[in-house]
């Protein structure tokens, strides 16, 4: 249809770094001060143990919606997708944020007597450590979060730098490498959610386990990172970017956003009954202390708000094409998703009920800020979008 | 004998599903109804080409949908609370045990959401259907294969055996024929 449906190439775009000054030092300096109070926390004795169960939780909220950023630009590249062209900038902003997460990183390690029952343990202390022990094990937790962060980033920083280098070269053969490396970083990313999963949220409690953990983590991740690039892509449009961007591109990221919370739903639920229904009280005890106490609001909030809500609303056409309400979701679907985090790290610390501290807000925002300010460098750093991609033509008339 | 033929429309075939796409848009603008294209694909973006709306395929799906749910919290409800409780697993017999339910409730929801897709789809469609004019033209047996095709009815008000016919023809389209019923 090319001959006939002719659109003008459109000019590349740059962010004009002077429009967003005031947001970045917003950033920054929230970033700052949440960093600096949160890290009283760490040093102060008697509140270190409610900081480091505040900042893994800041922490892993940050870092899997990193990862599922990895995800979506991976995917975008092994199924040779044409829609996603125009955003793709965007979400290989996000994903470069990775190795800074190997900095956030140095108080959970710091902390990791507190997070972690097994730290401290002994060979002998418990067979059923001494079971796990060959996984669980300091050296080979400390290389395996290593491995987590260079192999991630790894696969981060060269998606991001084809993509650039085509920007001025023009190169069609970067895309084939492009391909290879988002084949190879989906099963990166899969055991990277997965394995960090297990060590930084499960080892919370290491006589428990569940084999849908990674996936529940991943299924939350992936439509929580297509939701921040939604408003990524919404706050860039309202300052007059990213015109090429439409109703159309719109209508499939919140297609994408509905699936997601379907498919949370799908496996939050899928873990929840086999463990309910089976009743052995070793796997029981993640959701009694979850059902109990002030937590049980949380998690009926969870039911409702993460899957409930977002479901009905998204079903509808006119939704999903409307930028503006899908922005309010897509907020709404982010809020839900720390609700989540929140009820996966905290009761390991307060399994009488839920009992808010100050470090939690503090943790989020200093991570949350630090990250914001970065991504905004980032974000200047190259143009908005792929502007020679050889399927950028595609991408601007995409139809669903 | 003396043949009374009606005419059912006129057709023509185009080159490409680039020229089918902006002959149909030529063919919208003009205000015609009763008309259709065939292509031997899907071919993106034509039901926009053509000034078709949303289809009304999703209410069926959601009556269907809802039908299903309630229809597995009836079958799970009644026995399980009403007439024949019975303790399974040690679980209690009151709401509590409703998560044993969900899947019911869920496969019995696409169950039934699915059969009203097919059945509003074979009642969109006119299916099935032993008998239509177009295959009295010899040449629209292309469509299957490499042919795209643009007919308008004789019934549309602004239809006109000549005007039509030039249309087409002006539109790009070859072997424009008149296609009898």
């Amino acid at each position: 249809m090319s001959n006939t449906h002719d659109i003008p190439v459109p000019h590349p775009e740059k962010l004009d770094s002077k429009q967003f000054s005031s947001l970045k030092s917003l950033f920054l300096f929230a970033g700052g001060a949440g960093l600096l109070i949160s890290l009283i926390g760490l040093f102060v004795p008697s509140l270190r143990e409610q900081f480091a169960f505040s900042w893994l939780f800041g922490f892993s909220y940050f870092f899997t919606i990193c990862l599922g950023c990895i995800f979506w630009t991976c995917l975008h590249h092994a199924t040779d997708s044409d829609w996603s062209v125009v955003v793709r900038r965007q979400f290989e902003n996000l994903s470069s944020l990775v190795p800074y997460f190997a900095l956030f990183f140095i108080p959970i390690l710091i902390c990791a007597g507190i997070l972690f029952k097994w730290w401290n343990l002994s060979p002998g202390d418990d067979p059923l450590l001494d079971g796990k022990s060959g996984f669980l094990n300091k050296p080979f937790f400390i290389i395996r979060a290593v491995l987590y962060f260079a192999v991630l980033s790894a696969f981060a920083f060269y998606l991001k730098k084809h993509s650039t280098l085509q920007d001025s070269d023009g190169n069609v053969s970067r895309s084939f490498s492009m391909r290879k490396l988002g084949v190879g970083g989906i099963p990166a990313v899969a055991l990277g959610i997965t394995f960090s999963g297990i060590d930084w949220l499960m080892g919370l409690n290491y006589h428990w386990f569940s084999t849908m953990w990674g996936v529940y983590l991943f299924a939350g991740a992936a439509g929580s990172s297509m939701s921040l690039l939604v408003l990524l892509i919404t706050a860039l449009k309202a300052r007059g970017y990213l015109k090429v961007v439409n109703a159309e591109h719109y209508h499939t990221m919140g297609k994408f956003m509905f699936a997601f919370s379907v498919f949370w739903a799908y496996i939050g639920f899928s873990q929840y009954m086999l463990i309910w229904y089976a009743n052995i009280p070793e796997e029981t005890t993640y959701y009694i202390t979850r059902n109990t106490g002030g937590w049980w609001y949380l998690s009926v909030l969870l039911v409702v708000g993460r899957f409930l809500l977002p479901f009905a609303v998204l079903l509808l056409q006119w939704s999903k094409k409307a930028p503006k309400f899908l922005s309010v979701v897509a907020i709404w679907i982010l809020v839900m998703q720390l609700v989540d985090i929140y009820v996966v790290v905290l009761p390991a610390l307060h399994g009488e009920g839920l009992s808010p501290s100050i470090f939690d807000f503090t943790s989020l925002v200093g991570i949350g800020g630090i990250l914001g300010w970065i991504l905004i460098r980032k974000v200047e750093s190259s143009n908005l979008f792929p502007t020679k991609d050889p399927r950028l033509a595609a991408s601007l008339k995409l139809t669903n | 004998m003396a043949e009374y033929q009606k005419v059912y429309g006129i057709g023509g075939e185009f080159d490409s599903a680039g020229s089918l796409m902006q002959a149909a848009e030529k063919i919208r603008d003009l205000g015609f109804k009763k008309w259709d294209v065939h292509t031997p694909f899907p071919v993106h973006g034509m039901d926009a080409a053509m000034g078709l709306g949303k289809s009304w395929l999703s209410g069926p799906v959601l009556v269907g949908g809802a039908t299903g749910t309630l229809t597995a919290a009836l079958l799970t409800f009644i026995p399980s609370w009403g007439i024949y409780p019975m303790i399974v697993h040690g679980k209690p017999f009151d709401w509590r045990v409703l998560p044993a339910f969900f899947p019911i409730f869920f496969e019995l929801t696409v169950l039934f959401a699915a059969f009203s897709t097919v059945i509003a789809l074979l009642v969109m469609d006119q299916l099935p259907k032993w008998y239509h004019p177009v295959f009295n033209w010899d040449h629209f047996k292309k469509v299957t294969d490499d042919g795209f095709f643009i007919v308008i009815e004789a019934r549309d008000p602004k239809f006109s055996e000549v005007k039509t016919r030039e249309l087409l023809e002006s539109l790009g389209g070859k072997h424009v024929t008149l296609i009898q019923d």
